[in-house]
This record gives C-alpha cells, sequence and structure tokens, in this order.
C-alpha cells in the first residue's frame, strides 16, 4: 500500500514529517511526575517551618488527617486533569463539576472544621496581612507543581483545555493546601474561606484561562 | 460480528503502532480503514461533503501532529473519533463567528442506522433524523451506524456511557414517535 491514494496536500504533509514518535506515557506515570514535584516542594517546606500552634488540641482527623484527605484529592484531581489531557480518554462533563465543587467542597468543610475545633484563634484572622501572607504561601507551594501539570497537559492533546487546566489548577492547590493547613497559625473561618479557598479559585481560573490561552493559539496554528 | 469488531481493533493498534514508528504503508492502512466511517461521522456536524471532505483532510493532520498522543493499547477508534470532532467543533465555531450558513441544497442525506430502516420509508427516517438535534444524531450515528459501544461514544463525546445511552435511546423513541404520528 502507499501514500497515492491519499489527496496531495496530506500525503505531502505526511511525507515531510514522519519520523518516529515515542507514545506519551499512561496517565499514571505522567501523574506520578507531578506528584514527586509536589512531594519535594511540600517536604521541603515541612521540614523547614513549624506547624501550628494549635496542633496538639486539635484531633488527629482533623489535623494530620484532613491533610492527608486533601493530598489524596490534590493527586486525583492532577491525574483527572492528565486524563483530561488524553483525545478520546476525557472524563465525562458531570465528573469535572463534581471534583470542581468537591475540591471547593474540601477546603471550605475543612475551614469549618478547624474553626469548630480550633481552641482559640491564635492570630488576628481577619487582616488582610496574615491573609496575603498565606495566599503567598500557597502560591509558592502550588506552582511549581502546577506549571508541571500544565506542561504535561499540553505535552498531549486536550481537547477541553480550559478543563484541564481547571483541574489541574485546583489539584495543585488543594494538595499545597494540606500542607498550609498544619502550618497556618489562623484558625479564623473568614480567613481560611476567604484566603486559602481563594487561593484554590484563584488557580482553578489561572488553569481554566491557560487552558483557553493555549486552545486558541494551538487551533489557530492548525492548517 | 464482535470478534470482527475485535480483531478490526487490533489490526488498527498494530496500524498506529507501525505509524508511531515511522511508517508511512501503516498511515495508509489507517487512512483507508477510517476514511468512510470518519466521513459519515464528519456529515453529523457539517452535512456537505466537500466541507466534510476538506475537515476528513484535516483531521488526518491533527492525528498525524497528534500521533504521539496515543497510547498503545488503548483502543484507537475513540482516539481518532475525538480528535475528528474537535476539527468538526472548532469549524463550527469559526463558521458561527464568520456568521456563514450552508446553503440548503448542499444538505446531503442522512446516513440511517440499520434499525431505524424498517420504521419507515428511508426518506421519511432521513428527515426526522436530520430534524433531530446535533448530540443526538452523533450519538446514534457512533452507536449505531459505526458500531462503537457506548463506553467508546461516552469517551468521544465527552459524557457517561449511562448518558451516552440514554441519549441514543431517547432519540430513537423520538423518532419513532413522529412515524407513528406521520402514520396517523
Amino acid at each position: 500500500m502507499s501514500l497515492d491514494a491519499i489527496p496531495n496536500g496530506l500525503r505531502e504533509a505526511i511525507e515531510n514529517d514522519l519520523q518516529p514518535v515515542r507514545p506519551l506515557h499512561p496517565v499514571w506515570l505522567r501523574t506520578m511526575l507531578a506528584v514527586a514535584i509536589l512531594a519535594v516542594v511540600l517536604a521541603s517546606v515541612l521540614a523547614k517551618a513549624s506547624l501550628r500552634p494549635d496542633m496538639d488540641q486539635l484531633p488527629m482527623w482533623l489535623s494530620w488527617g484532613c491533610s492527608v484527605l486533601q493530598l489524596a484529592f490534590g493527586v486525583l484531581l492532577i491525574g483527572l486533569a492528565l486524563r483530561e489531557a488524553v483525545p478520546g480518554a476525557g472524563i465525562p462533563r458531570g465528573a469535572v463539576h463534581v471534583a470542581a465543587a468537591t475540591a471547593l467542597a474540601v477546603q471550605i468543610l475543612v475551614g469549618i472544621a478547624t474553626s469548630v475545633y480550633s481552641p482559640a484563634i491564635t492570630m488576628p484572622g481577619s487582616g488582610v496581612t496574615p491573609g496575603i501572607g498565606c495566599l503567598r504561601h500557597e502560591t509558592v507551594m502550588a506552582l511549581p507543581t502546577f506549571i508541571a501539570t500544565l506542561w504535561l497537559v499540553f505535552r498531549a492533546l486536550p481537547l477541553r483545555a480550559p478543563t484541564a487546566g481547571l483541574l489541574g489548577g485546583a489539584g495543585a492547590t488543594v494538595a499545597s493546601d494540606a500542607v498550609i493547613h498544619l502550618l497556618c497559625p489562623v484558625a479564623n473561618l473568614s480567613h481560611v474561606l476567604v484566603w486559602h479557598s481563594g487561593a484554590v479559585v484563584v488557580f482553578m481560573a489561572i488553569g481554566w484561562s491557560a487552558g483557553a490561552v493555549w486552545e486558541r493559539l494551538r487551533w489557530r496554528r492548525a492548517p | 460480528m464482535a470478534v470482527d469488531r475485535h480483531a478490526e481493533e487490533q489490526q488498527l493498534i498494530a496500524l498506529m503502532i507501525a505509524y508511531q514508528k515511522g511508517d508511512a504503508d501503516a498511515f495508509s492502512g489507517l487512512y483507508e480503514a477510517l476514511k468512510r466511517p470518519l466521513i459519515r461521522y464528519l456529515w453529523t456536524f457539517v452535512r456537505n461533503q466537500t466541507t466534510a471532505e476538506d475537515l476528513l483532510q484535516e483531521s488526518f493532520l491533527q492525528l498525524h501532529r497528534a500521533r504521539q498522543t496515543y497510547t498503545p493499547p488503548r483502543p484507537v477508534r475513540p482516539w481518532v473519533y475525538a480528535i475528528t470532532r474537535h476539527v468538526a467543533l472548532m469549524h463550527l465555531r469559526t463558521m458561527r463567528r464568520r456568521k456563514e450558513i450552508m446553503p440548503d441544497e448542499d444538505l446531503p442525506e442522512v446516513p440511517v442506522p440499520p434499525e431505524m430502516d424498517q420504521l419507515a420509508d428511508r426518506a421519511t427516517v432521513q428527515r426526522l433524523l436530520g430534524a433531530l438535534p446535533r448530540a443526538a444524531q452523533e450519538v446514534l450515528i457512533l452507536h449505531h451506524l459505526l458500531g462503537m459501544s457506548f463506553e467508546e461514544v461516552g469517551a468521544i463525546v465527552g459524557i457517561s456511557p449511562g448518558t451516552a445511552k440514554v441519549r441514543a435511546h431517547r432519540a430513537l423513541k423520538k423518532v419513532r414517535q413522529r412515524v407513528i404520528e406521520e402514520g396517523a
């Protein structure tokens, strides 16, 4: 069989670029790459920073338990983003909505539980200064994983790139907040809702926008 | 039939692996195996023979550019159809932006799935199918005409297999109802 039966324009395009390619690694392996970066960042922060002052008074399920839950859910979201990036393997729209809503719900519920169980507000939490501090820490911790996830997403061919970006942004921040939850001395609910959950929303929006820009550039270049 | 489908899928996987290794004949094999069903599928989006053929070429160019994103031994068809679908949707988006409309005389015959052939005469079924929303037509064509499983249809369209099944069932029911109404 030859390429003769194929229209000329297509045949020439194929003939001019037919070098072998290496297939994309499976989703779980690419997720592990993002998780490795996440683990290095979070472990280095945990090694240097001191735990929240009310750590001993919080029940185990709320301190380390919620942290592990957030970490696991963050990794799951990163995996979903990378799965969404592969054509023909995208996750159903309903599952995307559930994942995004659960990412926010996890943040909010952890915040509410912490404010209820924490014996005292150990720092004034309504101020902007501690909030900006938390947002900065969250950004610094989430950014490497977020960038790695987006890079892995865009190396595939996401057909709903904004959706993949949104899931990647949510995953990176929820996982990073697993450590912030162990460090942040402010248990005030408004602080957690505005600044911690706000960081998740901001990264989801950035991921969505990055996906939209990528999609426009990718398909504009299309012949 | 199921054995044939499995053998066909295995053949597509083998061709895809060879294509990723730079085999031009493998690309020809894929083109031959997929061009007809892809054209049928593209008709649900554009209903214009020339445009469908242009989109088919563009789809194969996109498949070529994205060939490393196929991971063996996953099924080839959901990967191919998902990219083709996206090419068609991007085309429709561009058309909408430019406010271009296809002339009516360019509308081709809507392919009729075998299950629907006995519902009424072919022209009636085609007309009723053509009147269905595109999302319903798409699921019907993929499942009933191109023989995809609802899992594959869901993966291509970005919905759950259950939703794909419900969508196909409702579309068939709607066509049947219209046939009965018109018969009455």
